[in-house]
C-alpha cells in the first residue's frame, strides 16, 4: 500500500516537540507543588514522576526526531546504527516511570502516616496552647487576687492604727507599719537598716527576757502588759501580743507582734481611780475636818481664857494652845483638801506668781545650794482666775519637795508656758532622786509622806492637789527614779481679756 | 588435584550467555507491559483512596488512560513491525511509503498506518497530567489561603 508519509513525519516531529514542552511544563507545576508543601509525600511523589516522564519524552523526542532527520537525508543506515541505543534508552525510561508510578501506594502510605503525625502534633498543639491560656489565664487571675490581698494586708498594715511588727528568728525588726515609728518614736531606717531587735523598746531588760523566752517555749504571747521607753525617755504602757510563723515555700520563720498603746487609757483609769479616792478622802477630810473644828475652836477658847484667869498654869496652857494651833492647821489643811474651803478669785498672772515664789525661796538657806532657774512665759500676760494665795502655796510646796528630792544641792527648773489659748501649764522640774513607782500613784495621798515622823504632815500635795481641781485645773507627776520629777500644773486661762 | 589439574591444562568454556537479536524487543516490549500495567495500577489507586472525587487527580487518571491506549498501540506497532515482519516500510519519494504487508493485507496496512500516529495518544496523555497538576496547584493555592484566613 503506498500512503502519505506527510501526516506521521508531521504528528511525529510536532507530537515529539510538544512531549517535550509539555513534560517541562508538568515538571515545572509538580515543582511548585512540592514547593507548597514540602511534607507532602505524594507531591514528592508526582514530582518523581513528572520527572521520570520528562526523561522519557526527552529521550523519546530525540530520537524520532533523530530517526526523520536521518531517513529523509537518505541516512537510513546510520539511524539503523544508533536505534537500538535510542531505544534502549526509550525502555529505560517508560519503565522508570513504570516504577515510579508503582511506587504510589506506598507514596501515599507515606503521606497519610506524616498527615496522621502532623494531626496529632496539631491536636496537640492546640491542646498545648489550651493549656498554655489556661494557665496564663489561672496566672492573672492567682496574680490578682494575690495582688488584691496583698493591697488588702498591706493597707490594714499601713493603715493600722495600733502598732504591727515583722522581726526575724532573732527578734531583729524586719518590718514595722507607721504606727509603730509614732509609737516607738525611732526613725524607720534605724529600726530596720541597723537591725535593731524589738528588745530595746522595752524599759525593762528582764522584761524582754521574759517575754522572748515566753514566745520561744509557747510560740505566742498574748495580751502582755509591758512598759516601752522611747528614745526621749519617756514611758508608755503597752499591751502586746504576738506569735511564730513559720512561713511557707522555703520562708525563714518569723515572729509577728501587735502593740496596741495603752498608755492613756491605763493613765485616765489611774485618775479616774485617783479621783474616785480623792473624792472619797475628801468627804471623810471634810467630815471629820469639821466635827474637830467646833471642838478644837472651844478648847482654843477656854484656854485662852484660862490664860488670863490662871497665869500660875501659863506655860502648860501654852503648850495646849500650840498643839491646838497646829490641829486646826492641820484642819485648815484638810478643809483646803476637800474644797470644802472659801477662796476669793480674781483675776492674777502666773508668771507674777511664779516669780514672786521664785524670789521667795531662793532667799531661804535650804535653797543656797540649789540652781533654780526660771523660764517665764514671754508672750502674753499669762491670767488665771483664781486665789493668789493658794496657787502660791502649791507652788510653795511643789519646789520644797523639789528642793527635798535634791538634797540641797542640784538644779530646779520652773517654766511657765501656754498651750494654745486655754490652759496655761506651770512646770517644775528637778534632777533629784525621783519617785519610785510603788509611791508615784501615792503623793497626793493626804498623810503621805515619806519624810521621818515629825518632818511632814503629808497634807502638801494633797492640799496642792485640791487647790489645782478647785481651780478647775489638773496637776500630773513624771518621775524616773534616780533622774528626777517633773510636775506639771494645768489651769485654764482666763479669757476675759481676750 | 583437579584444581591443579584445571590451572595446568585448561580447556575452552563459554563464559557468558550469548543474546538473540529478538531479545532486545521483548525487553523493550515487557518495558511497555510494565509501563501500561503500572498506568492501570494507578488509576485504580486513585479510585480506591477516593482521589478521583478531586478535579486534578481525575485528570491524571485520564493521563494515565491515555498512557495505557499508547502502550497498547506501540506495543501492537511493535509487535508488527519488530517481533513477527509482518509489515515493512519503504520510502518511495519525499512524502509517499509504501507499507508492504506479508499477505498484502491492505487492511493490516492501514491498521499500521494508524498505529505509527501514536503522539496522538501520548500528547493527550501528558497534556492531561500537565492540566492534573495545574488543578492541583490550583486547589493547593486555595486551601493556603483558606487556611490563612482567619
Amino acid at each position: 500500500m503506498i500512503a502519505s508519509f506527510i501526516p506521521i513525519l508531521a504528528v511525529d516531529v510536532l507530537g515529539s516537540v510538544a512531549m517535550v514542552v509539555i513534560s517541562l511544563l508538568s515538571l515545572y507545576k509538580a515543582k511548585i507543588l512540592r514547593e507548597m508543601d514540602p511534607d507532602n509525600a505524594v507531591f514528592h511523589y508526582l514530582l518523581w514522576i513528572s520527572m521520570g516522564l520528562t526523561i522519557f519524552s526527552v529521550s523519546r523526542s530525540f530520537g524520532h526526531i533523530l530517526k526523520q532527520f536521518l531517513v529523509l537525508t537518505s541516512n537510513a543506515g546510520t539511524w539503523h546504527s544508533i536505534s537500538a541505543f535510542s531505544g534502549s534508552v526509550n525502555t529505560v525510561s517508560f519503565m522508570l516511570v513504570g516504577l515510579i508510578t508503582l511506587f504510589f501506594n506506598q507514596s501515599w502510605k507515606i503521606n497519610e502516616k506524616i498527615l496522621t503525625g502532623r494531626k496529632k502534633l496539631e491536636d496537640i498543639h492546640i491542646e498545648l496552647m489550651d493549656l498554655n491560656q489556661t494557665l496564663e489565664n489561672k496566672v492573672v487571675e492567682r496574680t490578682e487576687r494575690l495582688t488584691s490581698s496583698e493591697h488588702k494586708c498591706r493597707r490594714i498594715f499601713e493603715q493600722s492604727l495600733d502598732t504591727i511588727i515583722v522581726t526575724d528568728s532573732e527578734f531583729k525588726i524586719m518590718e514595722i507599719n507607721p504606727a509603730g515609728i509614732a509609737l516607738t518614736g525611732y526613725a524607720r531606717d534605724e529600726m530596720i537598716m541597723k537591725k535593731m531587735t524589738a528588745g530595746k523598746f522595752f524599759a525593762d531588760p528582764s522584761e524582754w527576757e521574759r517575754i522572748s523566752n515566753k514566745i520561744g517555749s509557747k510560740e505566742y504571747i498574748l495580751n502582755e502588759e509591758i512598759e516601752f521607753l522611747k528614745p526621749d525617755n519617756e514611758s508608755l504602757l503597752v499591751l502586746m501580743t504576738g506569735g511564730i510563723d513559720y512561713g511557707a515555700f522555703g520562708c525563714a520563720k518569723t515572729y509577728h507582734f501587735i502593740i496596741k498603746n495603752i498608755n492613756e487609757k491605763r493613765q485616765m483609769e489611774r485618775q479616774i481611780a485617783q479621783a474616785d479616792k480623792f473624792a472619797a478622802l475628801g468627804e471623810l477630810s471634810a467630815g471629820v475636818a469639821h466635827e474637830i473644828n467646833n471642838p478644837l475652836g472651844i478648847i482654843l477658847g477656854y484656854t485662852q481664857l484660862l490664860l488670863k484667869l490662871e497665869p500660875k498654869h501659863k506655860d502648860d496652857l501654852k503648850i495646849i494652845e500650840k498643839h491646838v494651833q497646829n490641829c486646826k492647821t492641820v484642819v485648815s489643811d484638810l478643809l483646803s483638801f476637800s474644797r470644802k474651803g472659801s477662796s476669793e478669785l480674781s483675776i492674777i498672772d502666773i508668771n507674777k506668781v511664779v516669780d514672786g515664789v521664785a524670789k521667795f525661796l531662793s532667799n531661804h538657806s535650804d535653797f543656797r545650794n540649789v540652781e533654780m532657774s526660771l523660764n517665764p512665759y514671754t508672750g502674753d500676760r499669762l491670767n488665771i482666775l483664781g486665789n493668789e494665795q493658794e496657787l502660791g502655796q502649791v507652788i510653795v510646796n511643789l519646789l520644797i519637795n523639789a528642793c527635798h528630792a535634791v538634797d540641797g544641792k542640784g538644779n530646779i527648773d520652773i517654766t511657765t508656758q501656754k498651750t494654745g489659748q486655754d490652759n496655761i501649764l506651770i512646770m517644775v522640774k528637778d534632777n533629784g532622786k525621783g519617785i519610785g513607782k510603788k509611791n508615784l500613784s501615792r503623793i497626793f495621798d493626804p498623810f503621805f509622806t515619806t519624810k521621818p515622823v515629825g518632818q511632814g504632815t503629808g497634807l502638801g500635795l494633797s492640799v496642792g492637789y485640791g487647790i489645782i481641781k478647785r481651780h478647775q485645773g489638773d496637776i500630773r507627776v513624771k518621775s524616773s527614779e534616780g533622774k528626777g520629777t517633773l510636775f506639771t500644773i494645768s489651769l485654764p486661762a482666763d479669757r476675759t481679756m481676750a | 588435584m583437579t584444581i591443579a589439574g584445571l590451572i595446568l591444562l585448561p580447556i575452552d568454556v563459554s563464559a557468558t550467555q550469548l543474546h538473540s537479536n529478538s531479545e532486545g524487543i521483548i525487553t523493550h516490549q515487557v518495558g511497555h507491559l510494565f509501563f501500561l500495567f503500572s498506568m492501570v495500577a494507578l488509576i485504580f489507586t486513585i479510585t480506591g483512596k477516593g482521589l478521583d472525587k478531586q478535579k486534578g487527580w481525575r485528570l491524571i487518571q485520564y493521563s494515565a488512560f491515555f498512557f495505557i491506549l499508547w502502550n497498547l498501540d506501540a506495543v501492537a506497532a511493535h509487535f508488527f513491525d519488530n517481533q513477527i515482519n509482518a509489515v515493512k516500510i519503504e520510502n518511495i519519494s519525499f512524502g509517499k511509503m509504501r507499507i508492504i504487508t506479508n499477505n498484502d493485507s491492505s487492511l493490516l496496512a492501514w491498521f499500521y498506518y494508524i498505529l505509527k500516529l501514536d503522539h496522538l495518544l501520548c500528547v493527550p496523555a501528558m497534556l492531561l497530567l500537565y492540566r492534573g497538576l495545574s488543578h492541583l496547584v490550583d486547589d493547593q493555592r486555595q486551601m493556603m489561603v483558606k487556611k490563612d484566613t482567619p
